[in-house]
């Protein structure tokens, strides 16, 4: 049966839903609908009720004034987005997450070029340390959070070192409001750092060597093989990584949790996920933070889907 | 090739790692110290080692490492199992399907990959309030299934597709139904693919902090990651007490990564190289 088949593949039909099947076999087959439903419909399922019943749902919760004083919640059309695009809170939000994610997708980047590039060499050695970069990637954020705070608060262990060193007012690293953004942003940027240069090694393996060999025996000093042979090849796990990270950067709540709560002062470090929680869950403000939550939604995905299409044409132009 | 003396780069490797190891160090070193060598000399190596943070951690009279371990020992392994079978069968329809329905929905999918827990999540504790499953270890499980299948299914269709469908022909043609066909013959093909879901699900849902903590709420006990926030409270300046459950609340973690680190790094590089 198999020889037949394999030498008349032209008597199969390209556009075919079920392999062909004799006839015996086919009697034994349930109807055609089973197969989707045991395969498809468990997952779909699942997903429809968590996930898509719940961003529709959030849609609805948006345009009414839902919230613990009113149980019975109103329509009020678009009355929530309104307000907070002329929240100045809100609008705080944006700036900090902006400001975040830039620092996020920023620093892990290059940090992750240049580890990638210092650790690209096939020995023991290297191997071992590449490992170690990629811990912080398997930890938790909020075990990551935790040590940072620990090194970082106002009597940490890196002020107390400071002290010790005589500093007599070190850095208030978390609790100063124009320092506290940088700081989370570099605890995410070290957690990331790993991620990122795994996926540049693994670039950097796509490379050929025949092609910087050449540009050297061309005269090529080692900048200028970066610059034009290395770096484009490098252009798809950028996409990755770059993606991967403003992603991050959207939706950081776990480091700002746990190392500020918000703070210092007003808000200085309220991401909008952070904000879409507090609003939610700790004020009950159903109905405002679920158009806070669309909001951040219809964002990611515009600036997720435009930065991908931006990178993606750049791969394809070198 | 690079005109540079050969000790200069493993030097430099060595030094620039160990900076950015230090802050694991400074923990590693700090749980096996006592509490007021801790602040006195924060880098000093643990010389004599004592045990005293970890057995506290682990003798706490609330048990919160143990309520912790259990619980989400129970969560990791139910949801990554169900979701490996989930969206293994996912993946294979929408690969194989070319029905609209189905090439709708791996878009809708897809498009789940990017979306952040916190846009839905008070809905999903609606839903779970309704379903009565709101604090419980099913409902964070369920939760889990359904915002983690997108992963998998992007994960398994990829790979299904890289499986001749001669395959299953003949194994239709041997009077096999499809469900028989998929789990003796393609299933055990997809090796790679399930050890990528089960790796990275694994270390996210164990990691996770925001959903359980919402999810599991007070009543529902916590996890272990969600049990390391609510002692930061307690514990103020006892950087002992805190590297300890800390330390205890990753390990499980970090030994899981340590045995299968290859796979880790192949599922990532998949992706990379392909772009």
């Amino acid at each position: 049966m198999t020889l037949i088949d394999r030498t008349s593949p032209d008597t199969r039909s390209p556009g075919r839903e079920t392999p062909e099947v004799p006839p015996r076999a086919r009697a034994r087959r349930p109807g055609r609908w089973s197969y989707p439903l045991v395969f498809a419909s468990p997952g779909l399922l699942v997903y429809v009720c968590f996930v898509l019943a719940p961003i529709l749902l959030a849609f609805g919760y948006s345009l009414t004034n839902a919230d613990l004083f009113h149980p019975d919640a109103e329509f009020i059309g678009a009355h929530n987005y309104t307000t907070l695009l002329s929240d100045d809170a809100f609008l705080r939000s944006l700036r900090v997450t902006t400001t975040l994610t830039l620092i996020i997708v920023v620093l892990p980047n290059v940090g992750g070029i240049a580890v990638a590039l210092l650790l690209d060499r096939p020995s023991r050695l290297y191997k071992a340390l590449r490992s170690v970069f990629f811990v912080p990637v398997v930890l938790s954020s909020v075990v990551v959070s935790v040590v940072w705070m620990a090194l970082l608060s106002d009597d940490g262990l890196i002020n107390t070192l400071l002290r010790g060193l005589g500093a007599t007012s070190p850095p208030g690293w978390l609790s100063d409001p124009d320092l506290a953004l940088c700081t989370i942003g570099f605890v995410i940027s070290w957690q990331m750092l790993g991620f990122c240069s795994v996926v540049y090694l693994a670039g950097l393996q796509g490379v050929p060597k025949e092609l910087l060999e050449s540009a050297a025996i061309d005269g090529a000093g080692p900048w200028l093989r970066f610059r034009t042979v290395t770096w484009p090849m490098l252009a798809p796990a950028m996409t990755l990584n770059t993606v991967m990270l403003l992603i991050t950067g959207f939706k950081a709540y776990d480091h700002v949790q746990v190392l500020t709560a918000g703070g210092p002062g007003l808000g200085t470090t309220s991401t909008i996920a952070f904000d879409v929680i507090q609003t939610g869950f700790t004020e009950n403000r159903t109905g405002l933070s679920s158009a806070m939550a669309i909001l951040m939604l219809v964002i990611v995905a515009v600036v997720s889907s435009l930065v991908l299409q931006l990178l993606k044409r750049r791969e394809v132009d070198l | 090739m690079t005109p540079l003396r050969p000790y200069v780069r493993p030097l430099v490797a060595l030094l620039v790692t160990s900076a950015f190891f230090l802050p694991l160090y400074l923990v590693l070193a700090n749980v096996f110290k006592h509490g007021p060598d801790i602040t006195a000399s924060p880098a000093s190596p643990p010389v004599p080692p004592t045990l005293d943070n970890l057995t506290e951690a682990l003798t706490r009279p609330d048990r919160l490492f143990w309520n912790g371990l259990i619980n989400s020992v129970m969560v990791t392994l139910l949801s990554i199992v169900i979701l490996t079978v989930v969206s293994a069968m996912l993946g294979h329809y929408v690969a194989r399907t070319r029905s609209g329905f189905g090439r709708i929905a791996l878009l809708v999918l897809l498009a789940g990959l990017m979306i952040p827990p916190q846009v839905i999540l008070v809905p999903v504790t609606e839903v779970l309030d309704a379903t009565h499953l709101m604090g419980t270890i099913g409902g964070l499980v369920l939760f889990n299934v359904g915002y983690y299948v997108p992963f998998g299914v992007f994960v398994f269709s990829g790979f299904v597709r890289t499986i001749p469908i001669e395959l299953e022909e003949a194994a239709a043609m041997d009077g096999s139904g499809r469900f028989g066909t998929f789990w003796r013959v393609v299933f055990p093909l997809l090796r790679p693919a399930t050890a990528s879901v089960l790796i990275f699900l694994g270390v996210w849902i164990w990691n996770d902090f925001l959903n359980p903590l919402i999810i599991l709420g007070p009543a529902g006990g916590t996890t272990v990651t969600v049990g390391v926030y609510r002692s930061i409270g307690q514990f103020q300046r006892d950087f002992g007490g805190m590297f300890g459950l800390m330390f205890l609340a990753t390990l499980p973690i970090l030994v899981f990564y340590l045995v299968l680190q290859k796979h880790f790094v192949k599922g990532l590089t998949g992706g990379a190289v392909k772009g």
